[in-house]
């Protein structure tokens, strides 16, 4: 990271009394093509907390996900209105360094994709694209990497395996932990158990909960009873609009939409 | 009545899938068998004579004195300048049309052009190469002309084949590494590369392969000609090979030899074609054996 980059996306003392919003999104519209995918998004997401985002398929979550890293612009077709303010500045700002928001935004995807190297290559390789070559420097944070992603214990006697000969809650371990290992702020996740089993659905819940001491967490889930037990606030999209965003215990026991309601109590979706 | 109807259908699709793959089966078989006709006819006509003398000797107007030290020397030479010069070109340009060149009107044309060139005769290339490289850049009848030829005749295959092997790279490899910060360059170079590798190169030496075994874009350069003069011959006088003074010398390759041996009355000459043919078919078994077994070893690997 060079510093003159840093300083591009430095606090900005305006927006001192924001210091427990980490994103602010202004009138986000989203499109691909013709289409709409969000519309009219405003939302304020805390920091030091998790995030879950719930909503029926196909409603915009990964979407909106997608837009605080800035992972849509490699789709063609895709086309953004709005602001999302992180630390003090709009990350689609064009003096603003993609690769520089995806440092300090991380991502975990639903489907576990390590990369077809060794463990430790997959968790070094975000250090090795930043010209980190020192390898005492490369095994300090790998090592701390995987410890913080509760797969040390699993992993430290065979660094140097294939990562996909790990089991699938394994590899999405793993991949917590090459996140990890660029030293982000947020750590955005979608949908990161749907394709793995209840016990190591179970031990990343856990994680969440030990992560979010240290980082601000979004996660789009489908799974309400995840939503409600790891997240401290709870977004509801439904049809491309933010219908309600509330503390994840006002969400789940009294919501202030009757869509909401209709959608936590299974009614639809 | 619907059921009798679905339980005809599926006896006759049944009766013809089975009808299809005995048809498939005796096909094939056929193609296997004729094959192996000509391999045995081959092997019992030229294997006596493969011997060391056999390698290493010129040619010569006596059969039994003649030998294909020039033509496999050259055959390497060949091979190794189309590979040096078709492989990263081609996989540049794959690379490019693939990754960076967005789609409109001219990358179409690019597109459809590569895709015919592919099918163009050799002998076209060979005519091009006659124009281009021996004429206009005026590299006469040399190893590098003719290399030149075979890599233009190669390099829409390596293209082709390349831009296939860089599509099945699934795109959360892509995503995994632009979410950690690696701009497109370092996520081509560190990931969409490696992982095509495997089918980029089998491509390649398949294609490779397959030139080797050509005759009439060389012949049209102008190779044949030389191997009309046979008894002198630079390309032995010219190892090693890190002398690449050689590049500049003319050449002959063992499909032009073997042409030459089928094309006289003697039957001598033929029991040395027939020779030369299972030289070249062991080196054409040999680059597919590299090739098949980098796919299979990249199929073995565990699917992300
Ligand atoms: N790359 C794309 N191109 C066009 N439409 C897309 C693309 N990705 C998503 N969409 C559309 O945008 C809408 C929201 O998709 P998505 O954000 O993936 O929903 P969710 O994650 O809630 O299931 C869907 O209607 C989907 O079809
Ligand atoms: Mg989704």
């Amino acid at each position: 990271m060079t510093p003159d980059k840093t300083k591009a996306l430095s606090a900005d003392p305006t927006h001192a009394m924001e210091k427990d919003i980490a994103f602010k999104v202004e009138d986000l519209n989203v499109y691909y093509g013709e289409k709409q995918a969000l519309k009219k998004i405003k939302v304020d997401i805390p920091t030091h907390s998790v995030t879950a985002i719930i909503g029926p398929s196909g409603c915009g979550k990964s979407t909106f996900l997608r837009c605080l890293n800035r992972m849509n612009e490699l789709l063609p077709n895709f086309r953004i209105e709005g602001e999302i303010i992180f630390d003090g500045q709009n990350i689609y700002d064009k003096n603003v360094d993609v690769i520089d928001v995806r440092q300090r935004i991380g991502m975990v995807f639903q489907k576990p994709n390590p990369f077809p190297k060794s463990i430790y290559e997959n968790v070094a390789y975000g250090l090795r694209i930043q010209g980190i070559k020192k390898r005492d420097l490369l095994d300090n944070i790998v090592e701390m990497s995987l410890k913080k992603a509760a797969i040390w214990d699993e992993v430290k006697d065979r660094l140097a395996h294939p990562a996909l000969a790990l089991s699938g809650g394994q590899q999405q371990r793993l991949c917590i932990a090459r996140a990890l290992a660029v030293e982000p702020e947020v750590l955005l996740l979608d949908e990161p158990t749907s394709a793995i089993d209840p016990i190591a659905t179970g031990r990343i819940e856990e994680l969440l909960r030990e992560l979010v001491k240290s980082y601000t967490i979004v996660m789009v889930t489908h799974n309400m009873q995840q939503a409600a037990r790891v997240s401290g606030s709870t977004a509801y999209f439904l049809l491309g609009e933010l219908i309600e965003f509330d503390e994840t215990s006002k969400i789940f026991t009294n919501p202030g939409d009757r869509r909401t309601e209709d959608y936590i109590t299974g009614r639809f979706g | 009545m619907q059921n009798r109807q679905a339980m005809r259908t599926r006896k006759w699709n049944q009766w013809r899938d089975r009808l299809f793959s005995l048809l498939g089966l005796s096909v094939t078989t056929l193609g296997v068998v004729v094959l192996l006709a000509l391999l045995v006819d081959v092997f019992m006509d030229g294997f006596a004579r493969l011997d060391f003398d056999f390698l290493t000797h010129f040619p010569s107007r006596r059969p039994e004195r003649a030998g294909i030290y020039a033509a496999w020397v050259g055959t390497l030479w060949i091979a190794v300048l189309t590979a040096a010069m078709a492989f990263p070109i081609g996989v540049a340009a794959a690379t490019y049309l693939e990754e960076y060149a967005r789609k409109n009107w001219l990358t179409d044309l690019i597109e459809i052009n590569i895709a015919n060139l592919a099918g163009v005769p050799s002998i076209i290339y060979g005519l091009l190469g006659l124009g281009i490289f021996v004429r206009w850049m005026d590299l006469e009848r040399s190893i590098l002309a003719g290399g030149m030829t075979l890599a233009l005749l190669v390099l829409p295959i390596v293209i082709l084949s390349s831009r296939e092997s860089l599509r099945t790279v699934p795109s959360s490899i892509r995503e995994a590494s632009y979410a950690l910060g690696a701009s497109k360059w370092q996520t081509i170079r560190n990931q969409v590369l490696p992982a095509a590798m495997p089918g980029i190169l089998t491509g390649a030496i398949l294609a490779i392969s397959r030139a080797l075994g050509e005759t009439a874009p060389l012949i049209t350069i102008g190779a044949l000609t030389y191997v009309a003069f046979l008894p002198k011959n630079p390309i032995g006088s010219e190892f090693p090979f890190f002398n690449l003074d050689g590049l500049m010398d003319p050449f002959s390759v063992l499909p032009i030899q073997i042409f030459n041996w089928v094309s006289r009355p003697q039957k001598g000459f033929a029991i040395n074609a027939a020779a030369a043919i299972i030289v070249l078919l062991f080196i054409t078994f040999v680059m597919n054996g590299i090739a098949v077994y980098l796919r299979h070893r990249s199929q073995k690997k565990v699917r992300w």
